[in-house]
Protein backbone atom coordinates (compact mmCIF):
# COMPACT_ATOMS: atom_id res chain seq x y z
CA UNK A 1 0.00 0.00 0.00
CA UNK A 2 1.11 3.59 -0.63
CA UNK A 3 0.07 7.00 0.65
CA UNK A 4 -0.95 9.75 -1.76
CA UNK A 5 -1.69 13.30 -0.60
CA UNK A 6 -4.46 14.98 -2.57
CA UNK A 7 -4.97 18.72 -2.29
CA UNK A 8 -7.87 20.84 -3.51
CA UNK A 9 -9.27 24.32 -3.04
CA UNK A 10 -12.64 25.96 -3.67
CA UNK A 11 -15.74 23.78 -3.62
CA UNK A 12 -13.70 20.73 -4.52
CA UNK A 13 -12.01 20.95 -1.13
CA UNK A 14 -15.31 20.19 0.57
CA UNK A 15 -15.83 17.12 -1.62
CA UNK A 16 -12.28 15.94 -0.91
CA UNK A 17 -12.82 16.03 2.89
CA UNK A 18 -9.27 17.08 3.91
CA UNK A 19 -7.81 15.41 6.96
CA UNK A 20 -4.16 16.52 6.97
CA UNK A 21 -4.63 20.28 6.78
CA UNK A 22 -7.20 22.72 5.40
CA UNK A 23 -6.61 21.54 1.82
CA UNK A 24 -5.06 18.07 1.97
CA UNK A 25 -6.31 14.53 2.36
CA UNK A 26 -4.10 11.49 2.83
CA UNK A 27 -5.27 8.50 0.84
CA UNK A 28 -3.95 5.02 1.44
CA UNK A 29 -4.24 2.96 -1.71
CA UNK A 30 -2.71 0.16 -3.71
CA UNK A 31 0.30 1.11 -5.78
CA UNK A 32 -0.28 1.25 -9.53
CA UNK A 33 -3.74 2.84 -9.37
CA UNK A 34 -4.47 5.81 -11.59
CA UNK A 35 -5.60 9.13 -10.19
CA UNK A 36 -9.06 8.44 -11.63
CA UNK A 37 -9.25 5.14 -9.75
CA UNK A 38 -8.07 6.76 -6.53
CA UNK A 39 -10.72 9.46 -6.81
CA UNK A 40 -13.42 6.83 -7.24
CA UNK A 41 -11.99 4.93 -4.27
CA UNK A 42 -12.63 7.95 -2.03
CA UNK A 43 -16.04 8.65 -3.53
CA UNK A 44 -15.03 11.75 -5.49
CA UNK A 45 -16.47 11.86 -9.01
CA UNK A 46 -13.58 12.44 -11.47
CA UNK A 47 -15.88 14.72 -13.48
CA UNK A 48 -15.32 17.36 -10.78
CA UNK A 49 -11.59 17.44 -11.61
CA UNK A 50 -10.50 19.23 -14.79
CA UNK A 51 -6.83 18.33 -14.36
CA UNK A 52 -4.24 17.75 -11.68
CA UNK A 53 -0.64 18.77 -11.14
CA UNK A 54 2.38 17.90 -9.04
CA UNK A 55 6.00 19.05 -8.97
CA UNK A 56 5.16 21.76 -11.48
CA UNK A 57 3.88 19.31 -14.07
CA UNK A 58 0.43 18.75 -15.45
CA UNK A 59 -1.06 15.32 -14.73
CA UNK A 60 -4.14 13.86 -16.31
CA UNK A 61 -6.42 11.44 -14.54
CA UNK A 62 -4.61 8.43 -16.01
CA UNK A 63 -1.50 9.42 -14.08
CA UNK A 64 -0.24 6.85 -11.57
CA UNK A 65 0.93 8.58 -8.36
CA UNK A 66 3.94 7.41 -6.40
CA UNK A 67 4.17 6.78 -2.67
CA UNK A 68 4.24 10.05 -0.70
CA UNK A 69 3.42 12.22 -3.69
CA UNK A 70 1.44 15.46 -3.29
CA UNK A 71 -1.04 16.06 -6.06
CA UNK A 72 -3.25 19.14 -6.47
CA UNK A 73 -6.66 18.59 -8.00
CA UNK A 74 -7.99 21.45 -10.08
CA UNK A 75 -11.74 21.77 -10.63
CA UNK A 76 -13.03 23.35 -13.84
CA UNK A 77 -12.47 27.09 -13.83
CA UNK A 78 -14.66 28.75 -16.42
CA UNK A 79 -15.62 32.19 -15.20
CA UNK A 80 -14.48 35.52 -16.54
CA UNK B 1 5.79 59.03 -31.53
CA UNK B 2 4.46 62.52 -30.92
CA UNK B 3 5.77 64.56 -28.00
CA UNK B 4 2.48 63.94 -26.24
CA UNK B 5 2.84 60.16 -26.67
CA UNK B 6 6.42 60.32 -25.40
CA UNK B 7 5.18 62.06 -22.29
CA UNK B 8 2.24 59.71 -21.86
CA UNK B 9 4.39 56.60 -22.08
CA UNK B 10 7.45 58.09 -20.39
CA UNK B 11 7.44 55.75 -17.40
CA UNK B 12 7.29 52.57 -19.49
CA UNK B 13 9.66 53.67 -22.23
CA UNK B 14 12.46 53.29 -19.73
CA UNK B 15 11.81 49.56 -19.31
CA UNK B 16 14.39 47.21 -20.83
CA UNK B 17 13.04 45.54 -24.02
CA UNK B 18 10.04 47.88 -24.15
CA UNK B 19 8.98 48.61 -27.74
CA UNK B 20 6.20 51.17 -27.93
CA UNK B 21 6.12 51.11 -31.73
CA UNK B 22 5.29 47.40 -31.71
CA UNK B 23 2.46 47.99 -29.26
CA UNK B 24 1.17 50.88 -31.31
CA UNK B 25 0.98 48.79 -34.46
CA UNK B 26 -0.69 45.83 -32.73
CA UNK B 27 -4.32 44.78 -33.02
CA UNK B 28 -5.83 42.87 -30.13
CA UNK B 29 -9.16 41.07 -30.05
CA UNK B 30 -10.67 41.18 -26.56
CA UNK B 31 -13.25 38.41 -26.32
CA UNK B 32 -15.57 39.56 -23.55
CA UNK B 33 -15.40 42.74 -21.49
CA UNK B 34 -16.64 41.36 -18.19
CA UNK B 35 -14.39 40.86 -15.19
CA UNK B 36 -11.29 39.68 -17.03
CA UNK B 37 -11.77 41.76 -20.15
CA UNK B 38 -12.43 44.98 -18.21
CA UNK B 39 -9.15 44.73 -16.36
CA UNK B 40 -7.13 43.50 -19.33
CA UNK B 41 -8.43 46.08 -21.79
CA UNK B 42 -7.95 48.92 -19.31
CA UNK B 43 -4.25 48.18 -19.00
CA UNK B 44 -3.80 47.37 -22.68
CA UNK B 45 -5.24 50.78 -23.45
CA UNK B 46 -3.06 52.43 -20.82
CA UNK B 47 0.01 50.73 -22.32
CA UNK B 48 -0.86 52.07 -25.77
CA UNK B 49 -1.85 48.99 -27.77
CA UNK B 50 -2.82 50.49 -31.12
CA UNK B 51 -6.15 48.83 -31.69
CA UNK B 52 -8.49 47.03 -29.30
CA UNK B 53 -11.47 45.22 -30.79
CA UNK B 54 -13.94 44.58 -28.00
CA UNK B 55 -16.51 41.85 -28.46
CA UNK B 56 -19.39 41.27 -26.03
CA UNK B 57 -23.14 40.95 -26.56
CA UNK B 58 -24.08 41.74 -22.95
CA UNK B 59 -25.51 44.83 -21.30
CA UNK B 60 -24.28 46.12 -17.96
CA UNK B 61 -26.11 44.83 -14.87
CA UNK B 62 -25.80 45.97 -11.25
CA UNK B 63 -24.31 42.62 -10.23
CA UNK B 64 -21.45 43.24 -12.70
CA UNK B 65 -20.15 46.24 -10.79
CA UNK B 66 -18.28 44.31 -8.08
CA UNK B 67 -15.68 43.35 -10.68
CA UNK B 68 -16.27 44.91 -14.11
CA UNK B 69 -14.34 48.07 -13.49
CA UNK B 70 -14.94 49.75 -16.84
CA UNK B 71 -18.54 50.51 -15.86
CA UNK B 72 -20.48 52.59 -13.37
CA UNK B 73 -24.10 52.91 -12.30
CA UNK B 74 -24.55 55.28 -15.25
CA UNK B 75 -23.77 52.29 -17.49
CA UNK B 76 -26.63 50.13 -16.24
CA UNK B 77 -28.67 48.62 -19.08
CA UNK B 78 -26.26 49.87 -21.72
CA UNK B 79 -24.13 47.91 -24.17
CA UNK B 80 -20.90 46.76 -22.51
CA UNK B 81 -18.74 47.32 -25.58
CA UNK B 82 -20.05 50.87 -26.04
CA UNK B 83 -19.54 51.75 -22.38
CA UNK B 84 -16.13 50.12 -22.40
CA UNK B 85 -15.10 52.08 -25.45
CA UNK B 86 -16.04 55.37 -23.79
CA UNK B 87 -13.91 54.57 -20.76
CA UNK B 88 -10.91 53.30 -22.69
CA UNK B 89 -10.83 56.19 -25.13
CA UNK B 90 -11.14 58.64 -22.24
CA UNK B 91 -8.11 56.99 -20.63
CA UNK B 92 -6.08 56.94 -23.83
CA UNK B 93 -7.39 58.66 -26.98
CA UNK B 94 -4.29 57.41 -28.83
CA UNK B 95 -5.85 53.92 -28.90
CA UNK B 96 -8.39 52.93 -31.54
CA UNK B 97 -11.28 51.00 -30.02
CA UNK B 98 -13.59 48.97 -32.21
CA UNK B 99 -16.75 47.40 -30.87
CA UNK B 100 -18.64 44.24 -31.76
CA UNK B 101 -21.85 43.76 -29.77
CA UNK B 102 -22.07 40.10 -30.75
CA UNK B 103 -21.87 36.68 -29.12
CA UNK B 104 -18.92 34.69 -30.42
CA UNK B 105 -19.58 31.34 -32.09
CA UNK B 106 -17.90 29.01 -34.59
CA UNK B 107 -19.58 30.73 -37.52
CA UNK B 108 -18.56 34.30 -36.78
CA UNK B 109 -15.19 34.11 -34.99
CA UNK B 110 -13.14 34.43 -38.16
CA UNK B 111 -14.97 37.55 -39.22
CA UNK B 112 -14.94 39.05 -35.69
CA UNK B 113 -11.24 38.51 -35.04
CA UNK B 114 -10.03 39.09 -38.61
CA UNK B 115 -6.76 40.97 -38.84
CA UNK B 116 -5.94 40.76 -35.13
CA UNK B 117 -2.51 39.71 -33.90
CA UNK B 118 -3.60 38.29 -30.59
CA UNK B 119 -6.73 37.23 -28.71
CA UNK B 120 -7.35 38.04 -25.05
CA UNK B 121 -9.80 35.69 -23.34
CA UNK B 122 -12.38 37.53 -21.27
CA UNK B 123 -15.06 34.89 -21.64
CA UNK B 124 -17.30 33.37 -18.99
CA UNK B 125 -17.84 29.89 -20.39
CA UNK B 126 -15.70 27.01 -21.66
CA UNK B 127 -17.73 26.29 -24.79
CA UNK B 128 -16.86 29.67 -26.32
CA UNK B 129 -13.29 29.36 -25.07
CA UNK B 130 -12.99 26.24 -27.18
CA UNK B 131 -14.20 28.26 -30.17
CA UNK B 132 -11.37 30.75 -29.53
CA UNK B 133 -8.94 27.89 -29.01
CA UNK B 134 -9.90 26.27 -32.30
CA UNK B 135 -9.54 29.57 -34.13
CA UNK B 136 -6.18 30.24 -32.48
CA UNK B 137 -4.86 26.81 -33.54
CA UNK B 138 -6.19 27.05 -37.12
CA UNK B 139 -4.85 30.53 -37.71
CA UNK B 140 -1.76 30.19 -35.49
CA UNK B 141 -2.72 33.31 -33.58
CA UNK B 142 -1.55 33.91 -30.01
CA UNK B 143 -4.25 33.38 -27.41
CA UNK B 144 -3.94 34.74 -23.89
CA UNK B 145 -6.09 32.38 -21.87
CA UNK B 146 -7.63 33.45 -18.57
CA UNK B 147 -10.30 32.01 -16.30
CA UNK B 148 -11.53 32.49 -12.74
CA UNK B 149 -13.68 30.85 -10.10
CA UNK B 150 -14.06 31.86 -6.48
CA UNK B 151 -10.66 32.59 -4.97
CA UNK B 152 -8.77 31.07 -7.92
CA UNK B 153 -7.69 32.36 -11.29
CA UNK B 154 -5.43 31.08 -14.02
CA UNK B 155 -3.69 32.40 -17.10
CA UNK B 156 -1.47 31.21 -19.90
CA UNK B 157 -0.19 32.15 -23.32
CA UNK B 158 -1.12 29.69 -26.05
CA UNK B 159 1.13 29.93 -29.11
CA UNK B 160 0.15 27.40 -31.76
CA UNK B 161 1.79 25.31 -33.03
CA UNK B 162 4.62 25.65 -30.47
CA UNK B 163 2.67 25.21 -27.24
CA UNK B 164 -0.18 23.02 -26.12
CA UNK B 165 -3.69 24.33 -26.65
CA UNK B 166 -6.68 24.46 -24.34
CA UNK B 167 -7.80 21.01 -25.44
CA UNK B 168 -4.40 19.60 -24.38
CA UNK B 169 -5.20 20.87 -20.89
CA UNK B 170 -8.86 19.89 -20.88
CA UNK B 171 -9.56 17.22 -23.52
CA UNK B 172 -13.28 17.29 -22.87
CA UNK B 173 -15.56 20.22 -22.27
CA UNK B 174 -16.21 20.58 -18.52
CA UNK B 175 -19.88 20.71 -17.50
CA UNK B 176 -21.45 24.15 -17.85
CA UNK B 177 -21.52 26.14 -14.62
CA UNK B 178 -24.19 28.54 -13.42
CA UNK B 179 -23.31 31.99 -12.00
CA UNK B 180 -20.02 31.51 -10.21
CA UNK B 181 -18.92 33.12 -6.97
CA UNK B 182 -16.17 35.70 -7.51
CA UNK B 183 -14.74 38.80 -5.87
CA UNK B 184 -13.50 41.54 -8.15
CA UNK B 185 -9.85 41.27 -7.24
CA UNK B 186 -9.58 37.79 -8.78
CA UNK B 187 -10.49 38.70 -12.38
CA UNK B 188 -8.69 41.97 -11.74
CA UNK B 189 -5.46 40.15 -10.94
CA UNK B 190 -5.77 37.66 -13.79
CA UNK B 191 -6.85 40.36 -16.25
CA UNK B 192 -3.69 42.30 -15.48
CA UNK B 193 -1.56 39.21 -15.88
CA UNK B 194 -3.23 38.73 -19.26
CA UNK B 195 -2.43 42.33 -20.21
CA UNK B 196 1.19 41.74 -19.21
CA UNK B 197 1.41 38.56 -21.31
CA UNK B 198 -0.23 40.27 -24.27
CA UNK B 199 2.17 43.21 -24.15
CA UNK B 200 5.22 40.99 -23.70
CA UNK B 201 4.23 38.82 -26.63
CA UNK B 202 3.50 41.79 -28.89
CA UNK B 203 6.85 43.38 -28.10
CA UNK B 204 8.83 40.14 -28.31
CA UNK B 205 9.84 40.28 -24.65
CA UNK B 206 11.19 36.98 -23.36
CA UNK B 207 9.81 35.31 -20.24
CA UNK B 208 6.16 34.69 -20.97
CA UNK B 209 3.63 32.10 -19.89
CA UNK B 210 3.98 30.29 -23.22
CA UNK B 211 3.68 26.58 -22.45
CA UNK B 212 3.00 27.27 -18.77
CA UNK B 213 -0.14 27.72 -16.71
CA UNK B 214 -0.13 30.18 -13.84
CA UNK B 215 -2.64 29.34 -11.12
CA UNK B 216 -3.30 31.96 -8.46
CA UNK B 217 -5.13 30.93 -5.31
CA UNK B 218 -5.85 34.01 -3.25
CA UNK B 219 -7.16 32.00 -0.30
CA UNK B 220 -4.19 29.60 -0.14
CA UNK B 221 -1.73 32.41 -0.96
CA UNK B 222 -0.12 30.44 -3.74
CA UNK B 223 1.04 31.10 -7.26
CA UNK B 224 1.66 27.77 -8.99
CA UNK B 225 3.45 27.59 -12.32
CA UNK B 226 2.71 24.40 -14.22
CA UNK B 227 4.43 23.12 -17.33
CA UNK B 228 1.71 22.59 -19.91
CA UNK B 229 3.03 20.28 -22.58
CA UNK B 230 1.59 19.68 -25.98
CA UNK B 231 -0.46 16.49 -26.33
CA UNK B 232 0.43 14.78 -29.63
CA UNK B 233 -2.98 13.07 -29.56
CA UNK B 234 -4.90 16.29 -28.91
CA UNK B 235 -8.11 16.38 -30.94
CA UNK B 236 -7.51 20.04 -31.83
CA UNK B 237 -3.79 20.61 -32.23
CA UNK B 238 -2.28 17.13 -32.13
CA UNK B 239 -0.15 15.89 -34.97
CA UNK B 240 -1.35 12.34 -34.38
CA UNK B 241 -5.05 13.15 -33.83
Amino acid sequence: MINVFLKAGSELRLKLKPDVDYYTRRVETEGGKTLREILRQIGLDPAFVAFAYSEGKLRNLDYIPQDGQNITLQPPVSGG
Amino acid sequence: MSEKEKERYLRQLGLEEWDQDKLKSAKVFVAGVGGLGSAASLYLAAAGVGLLRLCDSDRVALSDLNRQVLYSEKSLGKSKVQEAKKRLVALNPEVTVETKAEAINRDNIEQLAAGCDLIVDGLDNMETRFVLNGYSVRKRIAYVYGAIHGWVGMASLILPPRTGCLACLMPSLPPAAGPIPVAGFIPGTIGLIQAAEACKYLMGVKGTLAGRLLIYDSRALTFDLIDWGKNPLCSVCGEKK
